[in-house]
């Protein structure tokens, strides 16, 4: 029995630590630059780029066929000799707007050379994906300031800080200040449509109003002109600064400076910059929105969505759940009924998940969402501002789908706590709401604990309902914005690591490219949910102490 | 102060009361010297033998009430008191008094309804749906079952201790002044005062008073019930309950709160369980005996101890039954 019980337990961690240990690996090597090879078959094709993957096949007797003959007899001879197979490798080459292809497999058989040129460059673009390739040219207003790979280096090193600058200037206004220009515009169209809707299109009031929103949208398209002339004069400076690429090939291509998130001449590098350079990818990906169809760039608007959509839920469900506990424990009167509710309440634990999702979508977007757009929201329709799927109707389905864990954990702390403490407490004179929140639910409050660490576990690795809800592949823009009144937005779609692992991995015109970052977003989904667990179960312990006394 | 762990019946003459002790705890090899101090006691027993049979066949019978009893001023008076749970009637006809600013013990066997009747009294069987009572109880001269009385603010007049310690999960001094807190007493100084004198009260104050913040649940099972008396007292109570408060203790424990209950005598009215025959002759002043949910003899502590008017009494009490 010890055998059996033993082996089970061993089973179960070797299956945890193995799915750990292949996610960890897999996803913490993404970012590592890999160097960049040079690749010559038999039949004088090249190929640049990195090895991201090798195993080994049967070559059949059509592929010996097709090799010079000797080169046909060495490799049937040490194939006789080997286990019948040949290696192979998966070279990402890149340069998709020009080859069409992500990757190339090449077998060892047929390469006929192989190296790694000192100025092979993988340039990270900003919208195009990556180029492998090696500088031909530095242009500035089209003059070439430089030619030789080093002297290129240089110029680029030099004036990239300035580009950048101005890219970001660019942006900013862009983002903010045309935001908040197009916001001033469509607050007086609103404000128009408010008299409108209200007054009628005939009265002195909506007169009025037009006068008003004319004088407004007269000062902002003002601003607007002012605003989209310096972005453009901006960008019109940015566009002077080109890179001339090269691919293997000899195909010669411009990319224009600003367009270069990360240009590394990885043959080059030594551990430390490397590790630089690795290090430098993960805080990107960590910390910037995602580019070329999320399989470029960072997650922050996902983890952000993820992170904030579990808190939400978890400040939803505790309170909801520990209040229809606390009914079921300590008010209703035990009988056939409240056992028929528990026994509802369980079964509700295992409703699939999706099944909440539907109800999410019809309930909270279709019903609430609507009624809370035609009550409040009436100008913007039908644009629909609550009756979509968003931040808070998502957190409030998941509520929901957790539920069951905290009212079941909860009632369970609830009947732990000993009946001689609230004998106690009634004895001294206690009403039965003092009990229960001065003795029953402190002292239930790690049980409590125990169930919001459940619903936070479940909750934040659910992602079917959350396709219904409001989670989008694609929503930079954040539930919270500082930049705007009144700063946060629950209504807004937002973005979520478990929807971004699916729509990478599954969505994305090149699942095989985005295969590593569904790795490494795979392991960061896993890390955040072990923080937030991690942080619940150490306030839990913290409760227990402060409870027990021990200091 | 010390004291030997023995029966001593109070303000017996001590030769008496030695010779009788050191009788009780070695009953089981020499019984026949307690006997024959007993045997002087005979003068008043009114049905010998077959009480017990004439109680478990539900005959009427009238308990026997000692006259010292009576006329002391009463704190609680229990008037023809009946309580059933469910169809099982567990009191029948309970009429006692409780003096005040004494120590009165209930004896009994385990399953009399010693508990019950003390839970009568701050209305603990309220809890429990299936109880239904008959008969009066009155706190003071208040009637504690009539219509219109606030449990609430009739709990705030009693203090209880239950037989496990049962502190609260906070700090020591929470515990304390816990009934305050429930009134809404917010000043410190209250508070603090409060809390000092409960448990100098309670003969806790020197043992903790350097760590009132810390749990209360890190305390000692002797400390934590004598912390559970220190939260009754705080609510200054006109009556403390206390439902065998020793049982769950060792030795030592035990002797620091016998002590703290002579020490309590004359400030409080105290209504104590025991099944601890020895711990009721040390403790209290008068003591009334319950066999099956009835009064069976009731009056001073000494008198029915050394010279019971029940033959029945006299043999639960030298433990030749029960
Ligand atoms: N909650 C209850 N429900 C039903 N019967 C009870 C309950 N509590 C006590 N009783 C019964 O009432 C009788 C008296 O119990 P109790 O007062 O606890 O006795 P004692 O404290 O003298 O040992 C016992 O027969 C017991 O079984
Ligand atoms: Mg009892």
């Amino acid at each position: 029995m010890v055998w059996l019980t033993g082996g089970s337990l061993g089973l179960c961690l070797v299956m945890i630590f193995g799915l750990l240990a292949l996610v960890a690996h897999h996803g913490g090597r993404t970012f590592w630059p890999r160097p960049i090879r040079l690749v010559e078959d038999l039949q004088g094709n090249v190929l640049l780029g990195e090895v991201t993957e090798s195993d080994s096949f049967a070559p059949d007797e059509g592929l010996l066929a097709s090799l010079p003959e000797e080169h046909a007899t060495a490799l049937r001879a040490e194939i006789a000799a080997g286990d019948g197979e040949v290696g192979r490798r998966l070279l990402r080459t890149e340069n998709f707007e020009l080859t069409g292809v992500h990757y190339h497999w090449i077998d060892d058989p047929f390469v006929a050379e192989e190296r790694t040129p000192e100025w092979a460059l993988v340039v990270e673009r900003r919208d195009k994906g990556r180029f492998y390739g090696f500088p031909t040219g530095f242009l500035v207003e089209g003059r070439r300031l430089a030619e030789t790979p080093p002297a290129i280096w240089e110029k680029l090193r030099e004036h990239e800080g300035a580009v950048l600058e101005r890219f970001d200037r660019a942006l900013q206004l862009e983002e903010i200040d045309l935001g908040r220009a197009n916001r001033a515009m469509n607050d007086a169209r609103l404000e128009l449509r408010e008299v409108e809707l209200d007054e009628g299109i005939d009265s002195a009031a909506w007169r009025a109003q037009k006068v008003e929103h004319d004088r407004r949208v007269e000062g902002v398209q003002a601003e607007f002109e002012r605003i989209t002339g310096e972005i453009g004069r901006l960008r019109a400076v940015n566009a002077n600064y080109q890179l001339e690429l090269e691919t293997v090939e000899g195909q010669q291509t411009l990319v224009g400076v600003a367009d270069v998130v990360r240009a590394v001449p990885v043959n080059q590098l030594g551990l430390h910059d490397k590790l630089s350079v690795y290090l430098d990818r993960w805080w990107e990906f960590l910390t910037e929105d995602p580019r070329h169809a999320n399989s470029e760039g960072g997650v922050w608007p996902a983890i952000f969505g993820t992170v904030v959509m579990t808190l939400l839920m978890t400040v939803v469900v505790v309170p909801f759940g520990v209040l229809a506990a606390l009914y079921l424990r300590e008010y209703a009167k035990q009988g056939a009924l409240v056992s028929l509710v528990r026994i509802a309440v369980n079964n509700l634990a295992g409703v699939p998940s999706i099944v909440f999702g539907v109800f999410g979508f019809g309930f909270f977007c279709q019903i609430l969402g609507v009624g809370i757009d035609e009550l409040l929201f009436s100008a913007t329709l039908p644009n629909p501002t609550y009756g979509k799927g968003g931040l808070m109707w998502a957190s409030l389905t998941l509520a929901l789908l957790t539920l069951p864990v905290v009212i079941v954990a909860t009632e369970e702390a609830l009947s732990a706590v000993p009946n001689s403490m609230r004998e106690g407490s009634y004895a001294c004179g206690a009403t039965k709401w003092q009990t229960i929140r001065r003795i029953v639910l402190p002292r239930a409050q790690p049980g409590i604990m125990t169930g919001m660490i459940l619903a936070v576990a479940r909750g934040a690795g659910e992602v079917a309902p959350l396709m219904l809800v409001g989670a989008a592949k694609w929503a930079p823009s954040l539930a919270v914005d500082l930049a705007q009144f009144p700063y946060v937005f629950p209504e807004r779609s937002f973005m979520h690591l478990g929807f971004h692992i699916y729509d990478v991995g599954f969505q994305s015109q090149n699942s095989e490219a985005a295969r590593p970052l569904v790795y490494t977003t795979t392991l960061l989904l896993i890390g955040i949910v072990v923080v937030l667990n991690l942080v619940a179960v150490w306030i839990r312990a913290r409760m227990r102490r402060r409870l027990h006394g021990a200091r | 102060m010390e004291r030997d762990h023995a029966l001593t019946p109070k303000r017996s003459s001590d030769a008496r009361g030695v010779a009788l002790a050191s009788a009780m705890t070695e009953r089981t090899e020499s019984r026949t010297p307690l006997i024959a101090t007993l045997e002087r006691a005979e003068t008043g027993r009114t049905r010998p033998g077959g009480l017990f049979e004439c109680i478990a066949e539900g005959r009427v019978f009238e308990p026997v009430i000692h006259d010292e009893v009576a006329t002391d001023e009463a704190v609680v008076e229990v008037d023809g008191f009946d309580l059933w749970y469910g169809d099982t009637q567990a009191l029948h006809d309970i009429s006692l008094s409780v003096p005040k600013g004494k120590v009165t013990a209930l004896i009994g066997p385990s399953g009399c309804g010693k508990s019950t009747l003390l839970r009568s009294v701050n209305r603990m069987n309220d809890l429990i749906d299936s109880v239904r009572i008959d008969g009066q109880i009155r706190l003071s001269g208040d009637s504690i079952y009539g219509r219109g009385v606030d449990v609430i603010e009739l709990r705030k007049r009693i203090g209880m201790v239950f037989q496990k310690p049962n502190p609260f999960p906070m700090s020591i001094y929470e515990n304390v002044v816990y009934s305050l807190r429930i009134d809404g007493v917010r000043d410190r100084f209250t508070l603090d005062e409060a809390c000092e004198s409960s448990l100098r009260g309670a003969g806790l104050w020197d043992e903790v008073k350097d760590r009132l913040q810390n749990s209360a649940l890190a305390l000692s099972g002797g400390q934590q019930q004598r912390l559970c008396i220190a939260r009754a007292i705080a609510a200054e109570p006109e009556v403390l309950l206390l439902d065998e408060p020793c049982s769950a203790l060792d030795p030592i424990a035990t002797g620091k709160i016998e002590d703290l209950i002579d020490d309590l005598e004359g400030l409080y009215s105290v209504l104590i369980v025991t099944h601890n025959m020895q711990q009721a002759s040390r403790v209290s002043d008068n003591t009334a005996f319950m066999y099956l949910g009835r009064l069976v003899e009731y009056g001073p502590t000494e008198s029915l101890f050394l010279s019971p008017r029940l033959k029945e009494t006299e043999d639960y009490v030298t433990g030749r039954f029960g």
